[in-house]
């Protein structure tokens, strides 16, 4: 009886396709993820374009465009679901300062609810994230950044895309060239440039655009990208990050850290909030101390995270202490919080206390900050209207700064053209409408800049093969970035390898976009084959005596 | 009548009721919640979790329901998640622009379509008639954002007489509606958005008017009119086209209850702040409180609107009340 059975078996092989007797399973379909066409083209093409390259390596690969609340909801909280995912970190002042990302991105503790949605886990990793948080020696913490992106080029926990650049538009014949502030990665839709424009006739007015309403504006809310730029502008914040993209004093006067775990602050003599009262030391301290109150300010409560104590030293002064030592703390905390008055806070912070709604949902009926712009007007649906605050130590020259919702991007393009609009600032079309736009009018001047941010694929480490290195790092050569920032992005991009964005120069590991392992199909197929991966009949096999386990996405 | 009117609004409320079970259900049906929209992904469980319970999401479906219900009930159509308000203030300000473009456009479309209606149907077979039937099915058979874009690109970008969208220039605040329709600066950001509405609307009553035109000039009480040596303009204008006004006069009911929902496309297009918008925006927000407010709202008009022109109908043509007596 045994010997048929062992005949059929060497028939059986003898049936198979070369090779098929020395490989594992074959590679389950994988699905990668994405937005679908209509709202993010750009990475819907790029997903495409990855898929191409990876079915030459003999993969079946599908592209799954989900809707975003459904995307969200998939790649963040059904962790253990999906192969692969388009995704983006996007470009905000704070993210200047490398910690946020480094840290959060690729470090363990972050596997199970935290940003490290791909399950990268690597205990060498871990320890240099760790120290560049807690070194404040700069040099040595360079070092450190630097190192950690080189361990992360060698892992290849995402395929990193493009840092993509912001395309803005500004009406020459109406602002002064000169007085755009070029901030790094962020470019001159900054706040520097709201407070420091120059108008070249009698149009005061900045008419600005954002295709999408902002959510409630709000100190203790974060209400989008295009609802930062209006309270950014409101809210004053101890620190700035500057136009070098450093953390500078603002409504301090002075920052110091006298020992690593303590910062002392002290106020600027003089302001007042828009309603004529003084800004004051004790509305510092609750500005620092109000997200920490319960959890009446969940999207602000990570940045206060790491203060033990606030306390009034003098009429003006405050010193904060820290639980632990924490390199970026000027950048994530105090250039993030924003100061708000306590004497219309605190009441509404006692009252929120026995309700279940959060301060992210009040909205005064006329907000009051201490900013270089007051509030005039707010219906988010349509128009945000503020105007230059003459009692402010940066007073701007602008009179009002005029936010237009404008979901249809040709008719803002027409707006710049005839004048109604003379900033744009919200772009996400095809940058040769932009160019052509800018060609047949003169006065339109177009800038771009490159961003902070940075688009990429996530694999999910949870899911084999992708718990191979060698898989993600023939994956990632065979992507064709240069391709895709001029394809997909219509050169509106530079090819990425690492979180951090060449824009950021000081942080950035030089070379390191021209260091992704191999670079070609034909290097990605090589790296395979080297790890044991087999090609049976066109097909992708893992290698000998490797099973599939995982169930295909569904 | 009494009875029949009840029974209308009998059948009025059951409809509301059902819009409203479907769109709570719909929207709690979707994969996710709305923290994800609005909310970074990256925020802790925690942080989740409270945002759940100030939108009152922890609790029950079931719950949800009868509580959703019950405010509704006293009038209460619930805060907006995204922007910190009550829904009725936010739909409050959206409907007035709504209802003024609605009008507007659709008054105008149908003045203009029962005229050109009965004339064409007056010169039937003519050089006039061959080029008006299908610029008239051209202009109702073309989506909504092309003839608007069309119409954006012609009279905005290029000749400049108009702007390209809202309802008012950048940072120009005036006070209530009132100040709005005595505002020169409105009307003149009502325009192209009121064009595209009308060159889209015209097609129905054109066609309608003359098909029933056409009908009612072959009655006999016509031909009793020309033999009566009564002028043409006069059999066509008091006796045919009154004659022929009924299904039209329906349409105008239904076109404008449909229209207060259906501006969503040309709303977008030219940014105007109505209802239309503030549904798209809450829908992709999954702003529920303010999306069910707005269907909510998009119902009752239509099904009030429904209810009038079955009403109209039966006060214009008796017969129509005879027969519903049976």
């Amino acid at each position: 009886m045994k010997q048929p059975l062992a005949a059929l078996a060497l028939l059986a092989c003898a049936a198979l396709p070369a090779g098929a007797q020395t490989a594992g399973d074959p590679v389950r379909p994988l699905v990668v993820l994405t937005e679908p066409q209509a709202a993010s083209p750009q990475q819907y093409q790029a997903a495409e374009m990855i898929a191409d390259a990876w079915r030459s390596l003999g993969l079946q690969v599908q592209i799954r465009p989900l809707p975003g609340q459904q995307f969200n909801q998939v790649v963040w909280y059904e962790r253990g679901r999906w192969d692969a995912t388009t995704w983006q970190m996007g470009g905000r002042p704070e993210r200047s300062d490398p910690d946020e990302l480094t840290y959060n991105l690729f470090v363990s503790a972050n596997i199970a609810n935290g940003y490290d949605f791909v399950g990268y886990n690597n205990p060498e990793y871990d320890r240099l994230a760790q120290a560049q948080r807690e070194e404040l020696d700069l040099p040595k913490r360079q070092a450190l950044i630097r190192q950690a992106q080189e361990l992360i080029n060698r892992d290849q926990p995402y395929a990193f895309l493009v840092h993509p650049k912001n395309l803005v538009a500004f009406n020459r014949a109406v602002w002064d060239e000169g007085s755009m502030v070029q901030q790094a990665g962020i470019g001159i839709r900054n706040f520097w440039t709201w407070i420091g424009l120059k108008p070249r006739g009698a149009q005061r007015d900045v008419v600005l655009n954002s295709v999408a309403p902002p959510t409630n504006l709000s100190p203790f809310n974060i209400p989008g990208i295009q609802g930062s730029w209006a309270t950014e502008l409101v809210w004053d914040r101890l620190m700035r990050i500057g136009p070098d993209g450093l953390p500078r004093p603002w409504a301090a006067e002075s920052v110091t850290r006298p020992t690593p775990t303590t910062v002392d602050v002290t106020l600027r003599p003089g302001m007042t909030w828009h309603d004529g009262q003084p800004v004051t030391i004790e509305d510092a301290v609750f500005s620092l101390q109000a997200p920490g109150f319960g959890d009446k300010a969940p999207m602000y409560r990570p940045f206060v995270a790491n203060i033990a104590n606030v306390e009034a030293t003098g009429p003006m002064s405050m010193r904060i202490t820290l639980k632990r030592q924490d390199a970026a703390f000027l950048v994530s905390s105090l250039s993030k919080l924003n100061l708000a008055p306590k004497h219309i806070w605190a009441p509404i912070f006692a009252d929120l206390q026995n309700k279940p709604e959060t301060a992210e949902s009040i909205m005064e009926r006329v907000p009051v900050g201490s900013g270089p712009y007051k509030f005039v007007s707010v219906k988010l649906t349509d128009q945000i209207v503020l105007e230059g605050n003459p009692a402010h130590w940066a007073k701007p020259s602008v009179n009002r700064w005029i936010m237009r919702i404008t979901p249809n991007i040709e008719s803002t393009l027409g707006a710049m053209r005839s004048g109604e609009m003379n900033f744009l600032t919200d772009y996400t079309g095809d940058p040769e409408l932009l160019a052509g736009l800018a060609k047949s009018a003169p006065d339109i001047r177009v800038s771009d800049a490159l961003d902070i941010g940075f688009k990429f694929i996530g694999y999910n480490h949870r899911r084999p093969p992708f718990n191979d290195v060698a898989f993600r790092r023939a994956l990632s050569a065979s992507v064709d970035r240069e391709a895709i920032a001029a394809d997909a992005w219509g050169g509106a991009a530079v090819p990425s390898n690492s979180w951090i964005s060449p824009a950021l120069a000081f942080w950035a590991a030089p070379g390191i976009d021209k260091q992704v392992p191999g670079g070609t199909v034909d290097a990605a197929k090589a790296m395979l084959k080297e790890a044991g991966y087999v090609l049976v009949g066109g097909r992708l096999h893992y290698p000998a005596g490797v099973k599939e386990t995982t169930a295909a996405f569904q | 009548m009494a009875w029949r009117l009840a029974g209308r609004l009998g059948h009025l409320l059951l409809v509301l009721w059902a819009v409203v079970s479907l769109t709570f259900v719909l929207f709690r049906l979707m994969p996710g919640d709305p923290t994800l929209n609005f909310l970074s992904p990256s925020f802790s469980e925690e942080t989740r979790a409270a945002l759940l319970r100030s939108f009152g999401l922890d609790r029950s479906i079931a719950e949800q329901y009868v509580i959703y219900m019950g405010n509704l009930l006293r009038g209460e159509l619930g805060m907006s998640f995204l922007q910190g308000k009550p829904v009725a203030v936010l739909l409050a300000d959206a409907l007035p622009n709504t209802v003024v473009l609605t009008v507007v456009s659709l008054v105008l479309a149908y003045a203009i379509g029962i005229v050109a209606g009965a004339f064409l149907a007056f010169r039937r077979g003519g050089a006039i008639e061959a080029a008006a039937i299908p610029a008239a099915l051209a202009t109702r058979s073309a989506p909504e954002f092309w003839l608007g874009m069309l119409l954006l690109a012609a009279l905005s970008f290029q000749a400049g007489w108009f702007p390209t969208g809202g309802a008012l220039s950048p940072g120009r605040e005036l006070g209530g509606f009132g100040a709005h329709l005595a505002s020169a600066d409105f009307w003149w950001h009502l325009a192209l958005p009121a064009l595209t509405l009308v060159l889209f609307s015209q097609g129905l009553p054109l066609l309608l008017m003359r098909a029933t035109m056409l009908e009612v000039l072959n009655d006999e009480f016509i031909t009793m009119a020309r033999m009566k040596g009564l002028s043409r303009w006069s059999i066509v204008m008091r006796h045919a086209a009154r004659n022929a006004l009924l299904p039209v006069v329906t349409a105008f009911a239904l076109g404008f209850g449909a229209s207060i929902g259906g501006n969503v496309v040309v709303e977008t297009v030219f940014a105007w702040p109505g209802i239309g918008r503030v549904l798209v925006q809450a829908v992709q927000s999954a702003d529920y409180p303010l999306a069910q407010g707005a269907f909510i709202l998009i119902a009752a008009v239509l099904v009030t609107m429904n209810s009038l022109a079955d009403l109209a109908y039966s006060l214009l043509d008796p017969r129509v009340g005879r027969h519903a007596r049976g």
